[in-house]
């Protein structure tokens, strides 16, 4: 089972047996996590996400990649990664598997959420639902823009880079090297698993990575969840839309015409300015429509647990406050949150991507936290610095990857790559 | 209300009967029910036009009109009102003013005084004399209330060919054929008259309470029809023991306004209960009416106990086969009655609410001690009933020993004094202008005699209505607020001073402006026939320092008195400010209640995925945002 050599390439951070090395790499705004376990003489590799939208300055994409690729050869010139993780299917996470040298790393095992599997009834609708959705949002949002004078054009860009971000589609080139790629025939996983009577699985264990326990926190199987994952208020702004380009340019009148009247003969009256307010009334917001499809996604995230004799590790991906929730309330996941060790900050450091309780009253004090992130002009509040300024406040040693000057000392740097060393 | 006459001198019916639909047409399978229900048989134009509301078929998304109906038609009256139809726009018109204003009635008679729903818009705005209903405005799976066109917009939409639900693929679903999402809707309008305030989300009970009373009083409204129990009661004949038949019964009614889902699995699963984690509105709503549907069930079944045993001979056990028609007549008046009853206790509790920052706690405890004060002896133990359900679904209140009837009362203000001559001295006008208010309610708002006093030119309840709903539509414009009550400054003068004189007691900061936001009278009659006269004053306060901060919603205060018609105060609702001088533990309180609001707006970000991706003036604005019920109800 064991193919790995023993480690002499320093760059990939050697372990003293007692250690978990996380390393960071600075992608602008999106995700590249490597974690190395340490097994016997051996190491483990676990790479969460390889993605962008907005690459860091001097940092493009393709010199990522080829620096993770680095960090991950042996001796013996091959490349290898014991478990990719495709947290969920936002650019910001998966842009960066597009590329072909992924081709040469070998890889045992791929994880996604069970959204991905391709078998899955609920996944494929899912799926079908969001592209759908993505592909509609974009077409009517360019539509729109081509005509927008400047004041609106910034907003529609604003609401058009969300649905870019979410324009993942399954036959897309990351998402097939997530599904079909890699050398090493590797296994694709979708948490979390069912069991033989469909019971959904709380922990996955796998001969790859020995010694360690998955807790798969989400993304859930519940009902509530799945239809968060749908949005309606996406499917009402495309049918409105399909009525706007269609022959009349508007819905069907819901009676015949010989109920319909111009001049009104009832005894209410209603002014011209009351009619255009009723007419725009109903009306949704692009920002909105943008937004629930954005959430959707994100809801599809994996948050995962690695939890390596006794220590824990969280990353919860993008998730948002529906898996969080849940987690926070399961009393045995409540009590593994109050244990963590490290936490990959979600969402970039936004609002609504790590709860307030879970930094002021449950994750330890002092744990060391990652933030992949980069100020964007669109979004000047992410990160957001009042998550920054808690986390602070319980003593977090905090790395953000824009700001490699300011990091604690239980981090290093080694060529602009953030990493930190968690003992076990 | 005053009987009408027909040009020959005969008197006309006092009530008007009309069908409607008593299923949901969003509920597919079971659609197409129909009732009959009576009300008030007032003057009408065309439209309906009534004297308080106005039905207006307008369609925005095909700007057109549809033939409005005359329900005065002699056809239409010998039939007793249009048969139910999805075809004929009329016919939706004809439902649509008749259950909203079965609803407002309903209204009318628990709060013991006649509502108006004239609004004045915005500053400067138009005024609209009466509710707007317009039954098609446009296309969308969506209906809510706009405050500021003073309307309820029904929305109409093709059911989607690939997902169907219940319906049939491509059929036009009509929200305004829903007996509910009318309901609902009307409850919203009105509940916006009576506490303007309660639009502004400033704890995580607020807007849902806003959604789960406008559940509520739809379910109730529901169960108060005898026929439709009836049926089912009889269909269901094995479970009459069980809230299953009446539960099912909920979800055929359907209360389909976004909240559906939500509210099925409260009822559908006895052991939720409240949680601090459950944020959106609908959801947390859910509980609340989940709560009073318990208390129901509970107070139901002791009252058909006594039948349940002459039914089984003492056994429990019901005999095979079909039931005995009087046995299901008399199980089905006795949950109509019960309905009934907990629907009068659930609105009358509103006089009793805080004028700001409602929790569900408040209204538990507001609904304890409004029935306490109408019905002291309670046969059926219908508030134990109802204090043991909020507690089942773990809501309680707020400063509290426990949760007997007595500790749930509203604290009695014993430091406080009687109101003064200065305001008793309107006591008298006031009554007699709520008396007569019963009738000229009724009155076309354009027909209205102008008052020949110059100083009174309009009642002061139809003032007071009219200028918190401008305070509403101001804050919601963002501009500053001020209240003047034009009827008697003096009044309004002499309340303000006793609220002065008495404002670390009330929870009151000596240093803010403290407003008036209303004084009225109410008269009940309690069910053994006494009358109960009652004064309700509610006076504010406002911090602004945070509004930014609070997503553009300020900090606020204030209290609702109660006084008998002596002027010696009852009870006192507060939600104290931060200071609050002399008394401590009031200021402690506003402190705590300050704190919890950061806490929702912190909660309100966490939940909400918009949050990030907002602009810094429209983070200054994000929770003014969560108040518009075109968001709330969208799907």
């Amino acid at each position: 089972m064991v193919t790995q050599l023993p480690i002499t390439n320093d760059r990939t951070g050697a372990t003293n047996g007692r250690e978990v090395v996380i390393r960071m790499y600075n992608v602008g705004f999106g995700d590249a996590f490597l974690v190395l376990l340490p097994d016997g003489k051996n190491q483990r590799r676990i790479l969460f996400d390889c993605g962008s939208v907005e690459a860091a300055e001097d940092a493009p994409m393709d010199s990522i990649v080829d620096r993770i690729i680095r960090d991950v050869t042996d001796e013996d010139e091959v490349a290898r990664i014991d478990v990719v993780v495709g947290t969920h299917r936002h650019k910001d996470h998966v842009s960066g598997f597009a590329r072909s040298a992924w081709d040469d790393v070998e890889v045992k095992e791929v994880w996604m959420p069970w959204t991905e599997d391709p078998k899955d009834f609920d996944a494929r609708r899912i799926r079908e639902t969001q592209s759908r959705l993505a592909l509609g949002l974009n077409a009517a949002f360019a539509a729109k823009l081509a005509v927008a004078d400047n004041g609106d054009k910034k907003k529609l860009q604003r609401c058009q880079s969300l649905v870019e971000n979410a324009l993942t589609l399954t036959n897309d080139r990351e998402m097939k090297v997530l599904h079909n790629g890699f050398s090493g025939n590797p296994e694709r996983r979708f948490l979390p698993e069912a069991d033989k009577d469909k019971v959904y699985q709380r922990v996955y264990q796998t001969d790859v990575l020995p010694g360690v326990k998955v807790h798969v926190l989400g993304p859930s199987r519940e009902t509530q969840v799945i239809r968060d994952m749908e949005p309606p208020k996406g499917g009402s702004y495309l049918a409105m839309r399909a009525f706007a380009e269609s022959e009349t340019g508007k819905p069907p009148a819901p009676f015949g015409v010989e109920y319909q009247q111009k001049t009104y003969s009832g005894g209410g009256t209603l002014p011209d300015k009351d009619k255009e307010k009723i007419k725009r009334a109903a009306e949704l917001s692009d920002l909105a429509v943008a937004v629930a499809l954005d959430k959707a996604v994100n809801g599809t995230s994996l948050m995962l647990v690695l939890e390596i004799a006794d220590t824990f590790l969280l990353f919860p991906g993008d998730a948002q406050w529906g898996t969080w929730c849940a987690a926070m309330e399961d009393p045995e996941w409540k009590e593994m949150l109050g244990r963590v060790s490290f936490y990959k900050i979600g969402h970039h450091g936004s609002h609504n991507a790590t709860p307030k309780k879970f930094v002021e009253s449950m994750m330890p004090d002092g744990i060391c936290a990652m933030a992949s992130t980069l100020t964007r002009g669109i979004w000047p509040d992410i990160p957001r610095a009042p998550l920054l300024d808690a986390l602070s406040a319980r003593h977090v040693n905090l790395a953000r990857s824009d700001d490699p000057d300011n990091i604690g000392n239980v981090f290093k740097i080694d060529e602009g790559v953030i990493e930190t060393r968690i003992p076990l | 209300m005053l009987r009408r006459t027909s040009q020959h001198g005969i008197t006309q019916a006092a009530r008007r009967p009309l069908k409607i639909f008593a299923s949901d047409p969003l509920v597919g399978r079971t659609f197409g029910k129909r009732t009959r229900i009576d009300i008030a048989n007032e003057e009408l134009e065309v439209g309906p036009v009534g004297a308080r509301l106005e039905v207006i078929d307008y369609d925005g998304t095909q700007n057109c009109f549809y033939t409005p109906v005359n329900l005065d038609d002699h056809a239409i009256l010998m039939q007793g009102g249009l048969d139910p139809s999805e075809a004929d726009p009329r016919f939706h018109q004809q439902m649509v003013y008749a259950v909203a204003l079965k609803t407002l009635e309903n209204f009318d008679r628990a709060l013991g005084r006649a509502l108006r729903l004239s609004s004045g818009s915005r500053k400067g705005g138009k005024r609209y004399p009466r509710l707007r209903l317009f039954p098609h405005a446009f296309y969308g799976a969506n209906a809510f209330y706009q405050p500021d066109l003073n309307a309820i917009l029904f929305g109409y939409f093709k059911a989607d060919a690939k997902d169907v639900g219940p319906n049939m693929p491509g059929q036009t679903v009509f929200t305004c054929l829903s007996h509910d999402v009318i309901t609902h809707e009307m409850t919203h309008a009105i509940v916006d008259r009576l506490r303007p305030l309660f639009l502004e989300p400033s704890n995580m009970d607020v807007l849902a309470f806003h959604e789960g009373f406008a559940d509520i009083v739809a379910l109730f409204q529901h169960f108060s029809y005898q026929d439709i129990v009836r049926e089912q009661i009889q269909r269901t004949r094995l479970d009459i023991r069980t809230p299953t038949p009446l539960v099912d019964l909920a979800q055929q009614f359907g209360f389909a306004t976004g909240g559906g889902q939500a509210l099925r699995s409260a009822l559908a699963k006895p052991e939720l209960k409240l949680k601090d984690t459950m944020i959106e509105p609908h959801a947390r709503g859910s509980i609340l009416v989940a709560a009073v549907f318990d208390g129901f069930y509970e107070i139901y079944q002791r009252r058909i106990a006594d039948l349940l045993r002459i039914a089984t001979g003492g056994t429990g056990t019901l005999p095979k086969g079909d039931l005995h028609p009087d046995l299901v007549n008399r199980v089905a008046t006795e949950a109509s009655r019960t309905a009934q009853r907990v629907l009068d206790m659930c609105i009358r509790a509103f006089d009793y609410l805080p004028p700001v920052d409602v929790t569900f706690g408040d209204y538990l405890r507001a609904m304890i001690t409004a029935d306490f004060e109408l019905v002291p002896d309670d046969e059926f133990n219908s508030r134990g009933a109802m204090i043991e359900a909020f507690r089942g679904r773990g809501i309680y209140p707020d400063g509290v020993g426990s949760l007997f009837e007595e500790s749930l009362l509203w604290d009695v203000g014993a430091k406080l004094k009687p109101f003064d001559d200065d305001i008793l001295k309107w006591i008298g006008p006031l009554f007699f202008r709520g008396v007569r208010s019963f009738d000229r309610v009724w009155e076309h708002p354009a027909s209205q005699p102008s008052e020949p006093d110059p100083e009174s030119q309009q009642d002061l309840q139809n003032q007071l209505n009219q200028q918190s709903q401008q305070n509403g539509q101001s804050e919601t414009a963002g501009e500053d607020e001020k209240i003047v009550l034009n009827f008697k400054p003096a009044l309004e003068e002499a309340l303000r001073k006793y609220a002065k004189t008495h404002a670390n007691l009330l929870g009151l900061d000596d240093d803010r402006k403290i407003e008036v936001r209303g004084f009225h009278p109410v008269f009940r009659v309690a069910p053994n026939g006494r009358l109960l006269i009652e004064l309700v004053a509610q006076f504010t306060q406002v911090d602004k320092e945070v509004k930014d901060e609070f997503g553009g919603i300020p900090f606020r205060g204030g209290c609702t008195l109660i006084a008998s018609s002596d002027g010696k105060v009852r009870y006192l609702i507060s939600k104290p400010m931060r200071q609050a001088g002399q008394d401590a533990a009031r200021e402690q309180a506003g402190k705590a209640r300050f704190e919890r609001q950061r806490d929702y707006v912190d909660m309100c970000d966490l939940t909400s995925p918009l949050t990030p991706y907002l602009k810094k003036n429209e983070l200054q604005q994000r929770l003014v945002e969560l108040k518009n019920f075109a968001n709330l109800h969208g799907g």
